[in-house]
């Protein structure tokens, strides 16, 4: 059994419904963010392409992020899952480096100021704080909503196929361009798409093996098998939850507060 | 682990329509997510999740508010419902018995399930002058439907409960995959997308789905009208038009014939920029390769020949016969709960209320039932008097959506008395005399009715609201007991089932089944084949048929069939000007995080796309000296704004494309909210109307663009990056 992911090229509109859903599945704080979409346009002189890759950990079959952890809270289960034990991490950030796609951010200490800086915290922001605790000093990533995963199995239910056992961002997208599933099994959903449209990882230069597979690439002009590195958008996309300051500008109560 | 429940609920983020189910501990939203049992099947966009974040937003209102200073002061005192509510009956009753009820005017934002509650309440007092946006939006094209076929509601089968989905797709100025409005349809139209042969996109700038699409047209903003002009007169030389449909059921072919003539492909590539290759291609996709559907987005309403521009596009599905086939363009069987605008239509208006329309002797299809907003600007302006003594206002905010932002402003401030039922403040709050507190869709019992009109679904309540917040069923109930008593009800309860009564169910049952539909197997096609409209078979229309030539319209004074006109102000029409605003503006860029001037204020929302854009192909960047990324200014002879620029290659070198109806919710109310740092209306003009709906060329002007000196940079809103500059403004919550 490994899980994995593909996703529709093609279908993917750029509507970050994905992003906000993991960030309410995880109370999600300020400064993190799972799942982004790399968006990017060219007109590389014939025909223009307007090209979004949704992109999240790649839960690597051979991954680096578990080599280089040195207390070994990284870890990969026999599923395929990568996920951090946040007990034993120990904030080094080898991984964040190590991750050849940026898929993993670092929750700084003392920088969760709340989604309002300077008010205190939302309802739902302090129910988060017990539902799900986030500890600042470690690093994060997308765990393909592991314990939705495992409660699912728990329950007799199937990943990708009954909701309650799917991840959040594929249940939650209006083009259904997220489809979960086991790789290994040859009649998943997630197989048969992958062998009938062909579908391919980012970056297999890296040698790593990636879950995540991507599909209908050529139908919206995608550049096959390429994604940059970083967004290359610019202006149009970006992500506040990475700039805090300018977030407690906006939404906080100022200096002094209120 | 406290008390857990899961609420089942509609979301309204949008126009709405998508199932939601919520869960609640111990009073607070731990979680959103689409229902799965819902026509949505549970999926969701970032608007409607990011709704938990809206819920116990520190901004929020929470209490009845009376400004005590001046307007744009941002002083304000918390008072009783009761007290503002006394207030607003007394000034009513005034300006009733001093200049009449029609000097009252009701208004509201974009409809949202409150446009029957706006209308029953303007009816009830005695008013006709209901300003709405509907007619840059939506108004327009329930009309023309209605026009031509006889039956106001034509929208695009994408369901398949006919057994057929659309061979072809046009997509005409609308993204509905990511657009605001209509999004319980977003996911039957990405759903029907598997099946489709054809998409064909119309847009002046690429989107997601172009690179998807079939054929891409990109035609000058503005130039719509003649597009259309154009297919028709290839669909009729080349004789692919539907010859049992146009020769049965239609009337007025020879005319329409004879109009198109003059439209060959090459003069319309001319006028439209599009190559002639593409509208003959586009022609016969969409006439041979039937079933198909037109998605008509709002910025072809937001142009001063929107009424043209939607005769023609009708006439262009009536030419492919698709009209009431399954998969084509069709009115839905209504629910058993009825039509919900009978809620308001139930009250007559009367010659007395429509002689006192502002702007009804001028705009007879657009103010007709309400009354056109620039006009009531332009009154004031020209003669400092206002004709509207009393504005009461429900969300929406009317400052940042009117066309030529300062002098609405201007004449805004001549209201001797403005009421806001709002979420937070905003510019319309800023400028009120009250503001009263609304609560979110998440806080409230309601019903609620999509554009479609197959269905309603219920609001409900998944939380109390937060402060005093009260609904907008509520408000007018309270209100409306208080102006006119005849007409409202004992409580909300006593309200919606009144609303429900068609259909056998109470509030309390309909809230538990959570929707009224007719779908499947119950829906009717080709209606006019039957007896269904008229015995016999024939539409609805005044001569039975789909009408390409309008007597009605004729009888009006307007021109019977589809008619091409220049933008006010456009390459061609005004030469003069175009040499020094050498750029074609277009106010028509939605993101899809937020809707229309909402939302700035939800953090993850912001996130996405922080200030508003300005796209521009990077060959006009590259002579202008402008790098993406940089803040310039955008310029009409009626003002400028400051946008960030986004170099774009999707978008035509003449042409540049404004993010429409910005504020800055954190920069502080004596700059109305940073009303005029971007907003686009800045720059347009209300002085050029659509002779049949009034409505003014929001999406189709002149401009010029330059780069803005860091000195023009001064306002807060721009403070960014520079991390560690010392902030030290503090943001105004006036309840507390």
């Amino acid at each position: 059994m490994r899980w994995g992911m593909v996703i529709n090229l093609a279908k993917c509109t750029r509507c970050h419904g994905c992003v906000a859903a993991c960030r309410i599945e995880h109370f999600l704080p300020l400064h993190l963010t799972w799942p982004r979409l790399i968006a990017w346009e060219t007109d590389a002189g014939k025909k223009l392409e307007v090209s979004t890759y949704p992109v999240r950990c790649n839960h690597c079959k051979d991954a680096p992020c578990v080599k280089v952890c040195p207390t070994g809270a990284t870890q990969q289960r026999e599923d395929g899952l990568v996920w951090i034990d946040q007990n034993k991490c120990a904030g080094c950030r080898y991984c964040v480096v190590a991750c050849p796609y940026q898929n993993r951010t670092f929750l700084s200490k003392d920088k969760d100021p709340g989604y309002f800086p300077g008010y205190s915290l939302t309802g739902f922001e302090k129910k988060g704080k017990k539902l799900y605790p986030h500890q600042a000093g470690t690093t994060e990533k997308c765990n393909f909503c592991m314990e939705r995963i495992d409660a699912g199995l728990a329950n007799g239910l199937k990943p990708g196929i009954d909701r309650e056992a799917t991840p959040a961002c594929v249940n939650t997208c209006q083009a259904g361009a997220l489809t979960f599933g086991d790789l290994d099994d040859p009649e998943s959903e997630v197989s048969k798409l992958i062998r009938e449209k062909d579908g391919f990882q980012l970056h297999p230069e890296y040698g790593t093996d990636p879950s995540i597979y991507y599909i209908d690439g050529k139908l919206c002009g995608c550049v096959s098998n390429k994604a940059p590195l970083e967004a290359t958008t610019g202006s149009h996309i970006q992500h506040l939850s990475t700039i805090e300051d300018r977030a407690k500008e906006i939404f906080g109560a100022g200096v002094g507060g209120k | 682990m406290g008390e857990r429940k899961v609420i089942k609920s509609t979301c309204k983020s949008c126009h709405g329509g998508c199932g939601v189910k919520v869960t609640v501990e111990d009073g607070t939203i731990v979680n959103i997510e689409g229902n799965p049992d819902s026509l949505t099947r549970g999926t969701m966009c970032a608007k409607g999740l990011s709704s938990i974040q809206h819920i116990d937003n520190p901004y929020r209102l929470k209490y009845p508010l009376k400004r005590v200073g001046e307007r744009g002061e941002g002083k304000w005192k918390k008072i009783s419902w009761d007290e503002a509510l006394d207030t607003i009956e007394k000034k009513m009753k005034e300006a009733m018995e001093k200049y009449g009820p029609w000097s009252i005017a009701v208004s509201q934002g974009t409809g949202r399930g409150y446009n029957r509650y706006t209308h029953r309440f303007a009816r009830s007092i005695g008013t006709a002058n209901v300003i709405t946006p509907g007619y840059v939006c939506h108004s327009p094209r329930l009309g023309l439907y209605g026009l031509v076929t006889g039956y106001g509601r034509l929208y695009c089968d994408y369901h398949g409960w006919g057994g057929e989905f659309p061979k072809t797709h046009i997509m005409w100025a609308k993204q509905l995959e990511i657009s605001s409005a209509d999004s319980e349809m977003c996911y039957w139209y990405i759903n029907s997308l598997d099946y489709a042969k054809n998409l064909i996109i119309i847009d002046p700038r690429a989107t997601a789905y172009t690179s998807r699409a079939t054929l891409w047209l990109q035609p000058r903003p503005g130039s719509d009208c003649a597009l259309a002009l154009g297919m028709m007169n290839v669909i009729i030389n080349e004789g692919i038009y539907d010859k049992e449909f146009v020769e049965k059921w239609t009337y007025g072919f020879d005319e329409l014939k004879e109009r198109v003539k003059p439209y060959t492909p090459e003069k319309v590539a001319e006028i439209t920029w599009v190559p002639k290759e593409k509208i003959i291609e586009a022609a016969r996709l969409w006439a041979i390769d039937t079933p198909g559907c037109i998605q008509v987005g709002s910025s072809l309403e937001r142009q001063a020949n929107c009424g043209h521009t939607l005769r023609a596009i009708i006439c262009l599905m009536g030419l492919a016969g698709n009209i009431e086939r399954p998969g084509s363009m069709i009115s839905w069987v209504l629910p058993k709960t009825g039509l919900v605008e009978d809620f308001y239509l139930e009250i007559p208006l009367t010659d007395e209320m429509k002689k006192h329309i502002i702007g009804g002797e001028k705009f007879k299809l657009g103010a007709a039932r309400t009354c056109n907003p620039d006009m009531i600007i332009k009154t004031i302006a020209q003669s400092g008097e206002s004709p509207i003594k009393v504005w009461f206002s429900v969300g929406g905010q009317q400052i940042v959506h009117m066309a030529n932002t300062k002098e609405v402003f201007a004449a805004m401030k001549k209201v001797d008395f403005i009421a806001h039922c709002d979420q937070f403040m905003g510019p319309m709050a800023e400028m009120s005399d009250i503001v009263l507190p609304a609560a979110h869709w998440l806080e409230i019992d309601d019903i609620y009715d999509m554009h479609p009109r197959f269905m309603i679904e219920a609001h409900n309540k998944a939380v109390e609201p937060i402060g005093e917040a009260k609904s907008d069923v509520w408000i007018f109930n309270e209100l409306g007991k208080r102006v006119a008593p005849k007409y409202w009800f004992k409580d909300v309860e006593a309200c919606l089932d009144y609303q429900l009564r068609k259909g056998g169910i109470t509030w309390k049952e309909f809230s538990q089944r959570l929707v009224s539909g007719c779908w499947g197997k119950d829906q009717v096609y080709y209606k006019y084949k039957t007896d269904y409209w008229r015995k016999g078979g024939g539409f609805p229309s005044p001569t039975g048929k789909f009408e390409f030539a309008s007597k009605a319209l004729e009888a009006l004074g307007y021109d019977p069939l589809p008619q091409f006109r220049e933008p006010g102000e456009s390459p061609y029409s005004t030469p003069d000007l175009h040499k020094e605003y050498p750029l074609v503006l277009t106010s028509g860029y939605r993101a899809p995080f937020y809707f229309l001037s909402q939302y700035r204020n939800i953090p993850w929302l912001r996130s996405f796309m922080e200030y508003p854009i300005l796209q521009i192909n990077p060959e006009t960047a590259k002579k202008l000296g402008i790098e993406d990324g940089d803040w310039v200014w955008v310029e009409s002879p009626r003002g400028r704004i400051r946008q960030k620029v986004r170099c774009f290659p999707g978008i035509d070198r003449r042409v540049v494309m404004a993010t429409a109806n910005c504020f800055y919710p954190e920069e502080p109310p004596q700059s109305f909210h940073g009303l005029f740092i971007s907003n686009p209306n800045v720059l347009t003009d209300n002085g050029h109307q659509d002779p049949m709906y009034g409505s003014p060329d929001l999406t189709c002007l002149l401009c010029k663009v330059y780069k803005c000196s860091k000195e023009d940079l001064k306002e807060n809103v721009f403070k960014t990056q520079e991390y560690g500059t010392p902030f030290t403004k503090v943001l105004p919550i006036p309840n507390e």
